[in-house]
């Protein structure tokens, strides 16, 4: 059992490697698309471990279903739908997941 | 925070420059280049070629560039173990 100050050293480093893992996701992508799903299994296992929530900026950049990362217009759609419910839709193209964003509470929180 | 000597150990290895020093076997000696993946025993480096190279933890010393031109120099048997798990480890240090 760690004590509490090792605690929140391990959530802040924990969150600090998911940042690093999808910022070298996004890089690897042209390279080796194959790596940055890789780094996003590694960041949703290293999540896990350490009970921390994955930034909610980083949380659209995968797919929820097949956990590949998403990069727009090479393997995921992404489209205002104003009917219903105004939200975003985020369509992954690598297994057809429909994520869907509420415009509503992404206002209220002050994100666009 | 950021990768520091003091915390490399439980930080992340991916996407930092290292070369491998010291080995008991010469044929990996000499290495270098972009870690890209990470495994329980073994670490991927992809060389300015673009070739990946897999190389075992446990028998080799490998020297990464952290940010702001620190070196350090890692034994390959303190990075054992899975990169999730590596996060919560203690390690007892004696340096």
């Amino acid at each position: 059992m760690l004590c509490k100050k090792q605690r929140i050293k391990v959530k802040t480093i924990a969150i600090e490697r998911i940042k690093r893992l999808f910022e070298m996701a996004d890089y690897m992508f042209h390279i080796n698309s194959e790596l940055s799903h890789r780094y996003v299994e590694l960041a949703r296992r290293i999540a896990m471990r350490c009970k921390v929530r994955i930034p909610r900026e980083l949380r659209r950049k995968f797919c929820h279903r097949c956990y590949r990362f998403l990069r727009p217009g090479v393997n995921c759609r992404v489209r205002l739908v104003k009917r219903r419910e105004p939200h975003i839709a985020i369509t992954c193209l690598e297994c057809g997941n429909v994520m869907r964003l509420n415009l509503e509470g992404l206002k209220r929180e002050g994100e666009r | 925070m950021p990768i520091t000597p003091q915390n490399i150990l439980n930080h992340e290895l991916i996407g930092l420059r290292a070369k491998v020093v010291k080995s008991t076997h010469q044929g990996y000696v000499g290495i270098e280049g972009l870690v890209v993946d990470e495994t329980m025993k073994t670490l991927k480096i992809m060389d300015d070629k673009g070739c990946i190279k897999v190389i075992p933890k446990s028998c080799c010393t490998i020297r990464f560039k952290l940010p702001g031109n620190v070196i350090v120099e890692v034994e390959g048997p303190y990075l054992l173990g899975r990169p999730e798990d590596r996060v919560k480890r203690v390690v007892k240090r004696r340096w």
